[in-house]
């Protein structure tokens, strides 16, 4: 199996982030972000500042940067700074300090004195529950609310007063950070032919999209270049602060600008994961079948109202079967920092609150927890008539209870020596989706090919995928293809976000391989070229006719072309109007409690998952472990605590918990394979987003069995283990 | 004021404020940007370099202080010749995004040098948010099989 293409570029500090960058002439920006939650900048005293050594520029809402509100057809509105005096949350960016080294910009930055007229600070979601509003209707135009009813059912509250066991329970969840390991950051260079922007994002060119809007620049004069991105998950889909604060910066100062923001501002000035709140009931016959699931979702978002986590929508409507289902979204706009869409949005909460809800019904029936699941396995989602195109959780449960030794689980764990040890398992979905892609290809003389998308590569593994299935598609090896990618210049495709990468630029690599071959064999058959004329074919690279072999290079170079090329797209089409998409999976995990101290330690850990044809098994193994880590840091570590004031309590990788490598066991990962070309010519679904999604359900209902307490908020501390 | 810094077997004659660290220094003013700042306090270990041969975290480390040598993960190869456990980091794919990656090398070859026996423990200051955990640790244990058998 291939390596990862670019490992030797990353283990020898080669690769080169956007804020390794630096240029003759460059100066450095320093965020001043503000210190109150809710209210209006009366005034800002930039006089010592501007007066700091070093100092080339004071800027904020009194003296402002060229910038306007970005609008792109993906993302819609994404906000920018210092265009007006009012603050929505505590941390917000107000301004920026430029000066000759880092150093004197963050010195001066700290000499900025602000004042405020304050106004209270809504910051409680708990609180605001009682006066949320509803939800917009999603993309698609589903309303927020929604329920489907069997014939003759009056309402879901009839049919839970129907049902032989009801369980009936409030799960929350925890305002989290995407923490990716590098900041966001960004290097602006501006020359003759427009702006440079270096900067990690999830798709260049919708990074270089939303910077040509926000700088009221022709678009093609605005090239975003990504080759390296330190971790993304969802925080680095919308263009940043910094990148948007950079580039109207060395603008206006004509000269290199650098900003790089401070990892206590990457919790502020970026966005967040919405705290969830999220009361489930489920009615079942007595043999385990639903009757009725009833999951009401309210979550946190900001004042702007623009992301909503979509908890219900993402989990209960399609999940299991049942007849009668009723789900709602409603949203608490606070005074936080902005939240948007971070490692399966809606699904990875969303799943804490129904899998921990099934096991709690599994235990009401006094039935098998996987039993339960499989007896409500649905073959399309509730009210639906579209049939999920490949769906194997079956399976997915039955190796993986195998392989966990679920067989010898107890309903009530067991004891080794000063540990109770539980396990627990929960169901993984999440949607199979694909985003518009166009890949070129190209054909060179020298027998090699390039495979080329602009996109981004955040940790995923797209650019070693594109190598691979450019290869296959070319029918040529993996050696042979250079893929590129992380640069807007490219031709538009590969945006690294919604688990879709690798089938929507697989998809458009297939459409451009067949095109360029096409190309290639016209070329070949052409008056004056070495098959003029005949009936000509095309396999492991070569071009076949009347017992006559050349590599494409070798007609390349026999007709005088250095290279042909060609590109091909392809987006979600007919195949929406024929069945449901989704990746499926299940989750074991094991844990040990301590009798005394109640320290919870997550011993062992299986994913088996189907998630169509797995284009490379290691790197997929290893993006699977990643998201399985991520459950169980959401069950066990990560909670941003917001203070009434606003601020954020742990906004710091000191006090924000992520799991590090002392936490963390031998992780099992393992694929059923059925390749899903009912969704894509590819055959793959996504896997980014879908390991996150029930693990820590299974880790709350490993802590239940271990314990018997059933704690129905994320993340579970030592405290609620306590007697 | 005038500081001189070895860094990967070469001197390097630099101004810096008393206030820049080695991690400033190196990255900002000599263009050696291997060891990355995820954190600037000493919370992630994305900065970790070896001075005199031990691991330290660069971001706390003021420049004017380091009288002895610097060696970092872009002076760990010999051409293009891996250094063990960088090659052992790609065999086992112990990285993804790759930005902790220089911290997490330069920290696994001081675990190996100083024959550690809790690997997990002691990589524990370098926080790895694509979570390759499992990942290192094999990596670790390839590269000390690889130690062993020279």
């Amino acid at each position: 199996m291939a390596s990862r293409l670019d490992g030797p570029l990353k283990v020898t500090g080669r690769a080169t982030y956007g804020a390794d960058n630096n240029f003759p002439g460059m100066v450095y920006g320093y965020v001043v972000v503000s210190t109150i939650a809710n209210g209006e900048i009366e005034a800002l005293d930039a006089t010592a500042a501007k007066s700091a050594p070093g100092v080339i520029g004071v800027y904020s809402p009194f003296d402002p940067l060229d910038l306007r509100t970005a609008r792109t057809p993906m993302f819609g509105e994404t906000w920018v700074p210092l265009q007006n005096r009012e603050v929505a949350y505590y941390g917000q960016p107000i301004g920026l300090v430029v000066a000759r080294t880092f150093e004197q910009a963050r010195d001066a930055a700290m000499a900025v004195e602000v004042s405020y007229v304050r106004r209270p600070a809504l910051t409680s979601l708990a609180e605001g529950v009682a006066t949320a509003e509803d939800a917009p209707p999603g993309r698609d135009g589903t309303p927020s609310s929604l329920s489907v009813l069997a014939s003759g059912v009056e309402s879901i509250e009839a049919a839970l007063a129907a049902s032989p066991v009801v369980v009936e329970a409030t799960y929350t969840t925890a305002t989290q950070n995407h923490a990716a390991m590098e900041p966001h950051s960004a290097v602006a260079v501006w020359d003759a032919d427009g702006l440079t922007m270096y900067s990690g994002n999830q798709g260049a060119n919708i990074q270089a999209m939303e910077l040509a809007s926000a700088l009221d620049c022709e678009p093609s004069t605005v090239r975003s270049v990504n080759p390296f991105v330190g971790g993304a998950f969802g925080g680095k889909g919308r263009t940043s602060v910094a990148a948007f604060l950079a580039a109207a910066a060395a603008r206006a100062l004509d000269r290199p600008v650098k900003v790089v923001l401070s990892r206590e501002q990457v919790f502020t000035a970026t966005a967040t994961r919405a705290a969830t709140v999220q009361a489930m009931a489920l009615g079942a016959a007595r043999d385990g079948s639903l009757i009725a699931v009833r999951h009401d979702s309210w979550c946190s978002t900001a004042m702007d109202r623009s992301f909503v986590e979509p908890t219900s929508h993402g989990t209960s409507r399609e999940w299991y079967a049942t007849e009668n289902l009723a789900i709602s979204q409603k949203m608490v706009p606070l005074n936080i920092p902005p939240t948007t869409f971070m490692r399966a949005p809606g699904e990875a909460p969303g799943s804490f609150a129904l899998e921990s809800a099934v096991d709690e019904l599994a235990i009401a029936l006094d039935m098998d927890p996987i039993q339960l699941r499989l007896r409500n396995d649905s073959t399309a989602p509730p009210g639906k008539d579209l049939l999920w195109s490949s769906k194997h959780l079956d399976e997915c449960f039955q190796l993986g209870a195998a392989r966990f030794g679920w067989a010898h689980r107890s309903p009530h764990g067991r004891t080794e020596g000063d540990w109770l040890v539980g396990i627990g398992t929960a169901t993984a979905m999440f949607p199979a989706i694909r985003f518009p892609a166009t890949v070129g290809v190209t054909l060179r003389a020298d027998d090699t090919a390039v495979v080329a998308t602009s996109g981004a590569d955040p940790g995923t593994g797209l650019l070693t995928v594109l190598s691979l299935v450019g290869a296959e598609s070319l029918d040529i090896t993996p050696d042979r293809v250079t893929p590129r990618l992380g640069d807007s210049a490219l031709p538009p495709g590969g945006m690294s976000g919604g688990s879709t990468a690798t089938a929507s630029a697989g998809s458009a690599i297939m459409v451009a391989a067949a095109e360029v071959i096409d190309r290639l064999l016209d070329l070949a058959s052409a008056p004056g070229a070495p098959f003029e004329g005949l009936e000509v074919s095309y396999a492991d690279g070569q071009v076949l006719a009347d017992g006559r072999v050349m590599t494409f290079g070798e007609l390349l170079r026999a007709v005088k072309q250095e290279s042909i090329s060609a590109t091909g797209s392809s987006a979600p089409g007919e195949e929406l109007t024929k069945h449901s998409f989704s990746s499926f999976g299940a989750q074991f995990c094991e844990v040990r409690v301590h009798r005394l101290t109640r320290e919870i330690r997550v011993s062992r850990m299986l994913g088996v998952f189907d998630a169509g044809r797995i284009i490379n098994a290691e790197l997929a193994r290893s993006q699977i472990i990643g998201g399985m880590i991520w459950g169980v840091s959401a069950a066990l570590h990560e909670g941003l605590e917001i203070e009434r004031n606003g601020r954020l309590a742990n906004g710091d990788f000191a006090s924000y918990l992520l799991p590090v490598n002392a936490d963390i066991p031998e992780v099992d990962v393992h694929f059923v394979e059925h390749p899903d070309t009912l969704h894509n010519a590819v055959g793959a679904k996504g896997i980014g987003e879908i390991g996150t999604v029930g693990m820590a359900a299974a880790v709350a209902n490993a802590v239940h069995n271990a314990t018997g307490i059933r704690v129905r908020h994320i993340p579970i501390t030592i405290e609620d283990l306590l007697d | 004021m005038d500081i001189s810094l070895e860094v990967n077997g070469r001197v390097e004659e630099l101004s810096v404020d008393p206030g820049v660290t080695l991690l400033d220094a190196l990255r900002e003013r000599l263009g050696i940007t291997g060891a990355k700042k995820g954190c600037d306090r000493g919370q992630c270990g994305a900065c970790t370099v070896h001075v005199d041969g031990r691991p330290v975290l660069s971001c706390l480390t003021l420049a004017a202080t380091v009288r002895r040598p610097v060696r970092t993960v872009d002076g760990l190869s010999a051409g293009d010749q891996l250094h063990p456990v960088q090659q052992a980091f790609v065999d086992q794919d112990a990285l993804q995004c790759g930005f902790c990656t220089s911290g997490q090398i330069m920290s696994a070859v001081a675990a190996i040098e100083q024959g550690v026996e809790d690997v997990r423990e002691f990589m524990s200051g370098n926080i790895c948010r694509c979570a390759a955990y499992p990942n290192i640790v094999a990596a670790i244990e390839q590269a000390r099989r690889a130690d062993a058998s020279l």
